[in-house]
């Protein structure tokens, strides 16, 4: 069965503009990216309906949860989702169990089996161990996965997932990612996650809108939408990297061998996992160098052949945009200044090398 | 002793309730008239307690209000205990309503916000959530209205009268020792007014600790 895809055509007033966004989901999960107070959580707040101002319309499958024009406003309580705010707000007064059992009625009422889900849950997110803990004893971390448990566990029909990674420092964020691509996988469910950092949509989303002051200015496949200049510039302040996925090929002393898609091994600092698991890697456009021969006697570990698919012009900047295979999946973006894409004579179509070090790869495991 | 106990327990009982609900109003939502609400629920506070007990008087007189000419029979509050915890919880409803609203307050609203996103409605999300994160507000609401209540003596003594065995209470049977030269029995109940008063207010300064009670605000 195919989940309930969303659709919403809204207009929410706010104090410097008004919010106005409309979008009809074609895949899974749609991400909504913008610096902080582009009107992204407005959004996603008004599809929770905890925004009484929110006009226009809101689609889940064949239920309509606001139809303005019809006089039709489904409240919050009834319109099944599960909510993953940015401060998480796990119940005080509960410890991690009852927390993660606060939905079991909804869910009930919904027909999902209660005792089979939370099981689920709870071995998919780890959360075994903190069962029994009280909330305040909790790492940031922890309460993350907490918070999406609970939220699974209501049985909804929707998750909407605000900044998940925000409130979590570097090393927690590539710890909680790969929950919510387990998240991804395992529970067939619409999600929408609203996001000020690249790299969790880029992983995460099938269809990326672009928020600036209210108004979507870019949408659709997050690596092509995120190297558009205009939206390039907004993400890279935000941390964007260039995300790859391999399998590990064999580890070294230090070093970890990923084998791409196209064949080509890149090498990584050092995964706990296994050899044959597949993994997550990121790199940052600034960090990658371009060659237009393969170098000899080189210190950095990588050396990648590519093609150029695009060149875009930013400010000061040049965009280049390589693919490693045909498929458009392995996209790697790389900046350069104008001078040296002149001086390499870079062109649209030609074979160029991805030069970059190790340690500036970074892992999300 | 004892009657005023259960007098002053009767009128917190009798406040306590509708004052929250009141005070939850207050704290949480916008209607119309609800600074004047506010404003009529903290007057005892403000006004001098004969004020409030000549007020009541007039109201429940037989040409009042509330008296027997208008209802068309005696409500048999004047000079009862019925009047007692009538003065003694018309006083003492500003403190419950404004201690109960700020412990409403202080409650996150977000928290009632998640609870809705998990299919609660909001009667099941005042008992399940906003409820519990407000007790300890709560319930020192209803120990300063006992307190209060306890302490009450000219809105009382305008309404119930100060008769011995049937009306008096701690207050006025104090004011009684001390008029009729009594030192021996006003010592004693001062020294029982005391020991009430101290454990009221040490036990709403353990309410308000803030080293054992679970944070509302963070999450």
């Amino acid at each position: 069965m195919t989940p309930a895809r969303l659709s919403f055509d809204l207009e929410v007033p706010l104090d410097r503009f008004a919010l106005k966004i409309s979008h009809h989901c074609e895949h899974q999960i749609l991400g909504l990216f913008g610096v902080s107070g582009s009107g992204k959580t407005t959004c996603l707040e008004a599809i929770a309906g905890l925004r009484s101002s929110a006009k226009g319309k809101i689609q889940l499958g064949d239920e309509a949860w606001l139809d303005s024009e019809r006089g039709i406003h489904v409240p919050c309580h009834r319109r099944d989702i599960g909510y993953v705010p940015q401060e998480m707000l796990l119940f005080p007064h509960y410890d991690v169990t009852r927390n993660l059992r606060a939905g079991r009625e909804r869910a009930q009422m919904n027909g999902v089996d209660f005792q089979q889900t939370f099981e689920a849950v709870t071995e998919i997110l780890e959360l075994g161990p903190l069962l029994h803990r009280r909330t305040r004893d909790l790492s940031g971390g922890e309460r993350q996965r907490v918070a999406l448990g609970r939220a699974l566990c209501s049985g909804p029909k929707l998750l909407l997932l605000d900044e998940p990674l925000a409130a979590l420092d570097q090393r927690l964020r590539q710890r909680i990612l790969p929950f919510l691509l387990r998240i991804r996988e395992s529970f067939q469910l619409p999600i929408l996650i609203v996001s000020h950092h690249p790299v969790e949509l880029q992983a995460l989303c099938d269809e990326v809108l672009v928020l600036k002051e209210g108004a979507v200015i870019a949408q659709g496949q997050p690596q092509s939408v995120f190297s558009r200049p205009d939206v390039f510039n907004l993400a890279e302040s935000q941390g964007f990297e260039n995300l790859l996925r391999g399998t590990i090929a064999q580890h070294y002393g230090q070093t970890t061998a990923l084998k791409l898609a196209d064949g080509q091994h890149l090498i990584v600092p050092r995964s706990e996992r296994p050899e044959g698991q597949s993994l997550l890697v990121g790199i940052a456009a600034h960090e990658i160098l371009l060659a237009g021969e393969r170098p000899r006697a080189l210190s950095a570990r990588n050396c990648l052949r590519a093609r150029i698919a695009t060149l875009q012009q930013t400010e000061d900047l040049v965009l280049v945009s390589t693919q490693l295979d045909t498929s458009d999946r392995a996209r790697i973006v790389a900046e350069v200044t104008p001078d040296a894409a002149r001086e390499l004579g870079l062109t649209a179509g030609g074979d160029i090398f991805l030069v970059m070090k190790a340690n500036s790869v970074r892992l999300y495991e | 002793m004892t009657s005023t106990l259960t007098w002053a327990s009767l009128s917190t009982l009798s406040v306590f309730i509708p004052g929250a609900f009141i005070a939850y109003a207050l704290a949480r939502h916008r209607f119309p008239g609800k600074k004047l609400i506010s404003t009529v629920v903290t007057l005892p506070m403000v006004l001098p307690p004969t004020a409030v007990g000549y007020l009541l008087l007039s109201l429940l007189a037989d040409e009042g209000w509330l008296g027997r000419e208008h209802l068309g029979f005696s409500l048999d509050i004047l000079l009862t205990w019925k009047g007692v915890v009538l003065a003694c919880a018309v006083m003492s409803t500003p403190l419950v309503i404004r201690t109960a609203r700020v412990s409403f307050e202080e409650v996150n609203p977000r928290y009632e916000a998640m609870a809705h996103t998990l299919g609660y409605g909001r009667l099941q999300t005042f008992f399940r959530i906003t409820l519990p994160l407000a007790w300890r507000g709560l319930l020192a609401a209803a120990v300063l209205g006992f307190t209060r209540a306890m302490g009450e003596f000219g809105a009382t003594v305008i309404v119930a009268g100060n008769i011995p065995g049937r009306t008096q209470t701690l207050s006025s049977a104090i004011y009684s020792a001390q008029q009729a030269g009594n030192d021996q029995q006003a010592n004693f109940l001062l020294v029982v007014a005391l020991a009430i008063g101290f454990m009221a207010v040490f036990l709403t300064e353990w309410l308000a600790d803030s080293t054992h009670k679970p944070s509302r605000r963070a999450s």
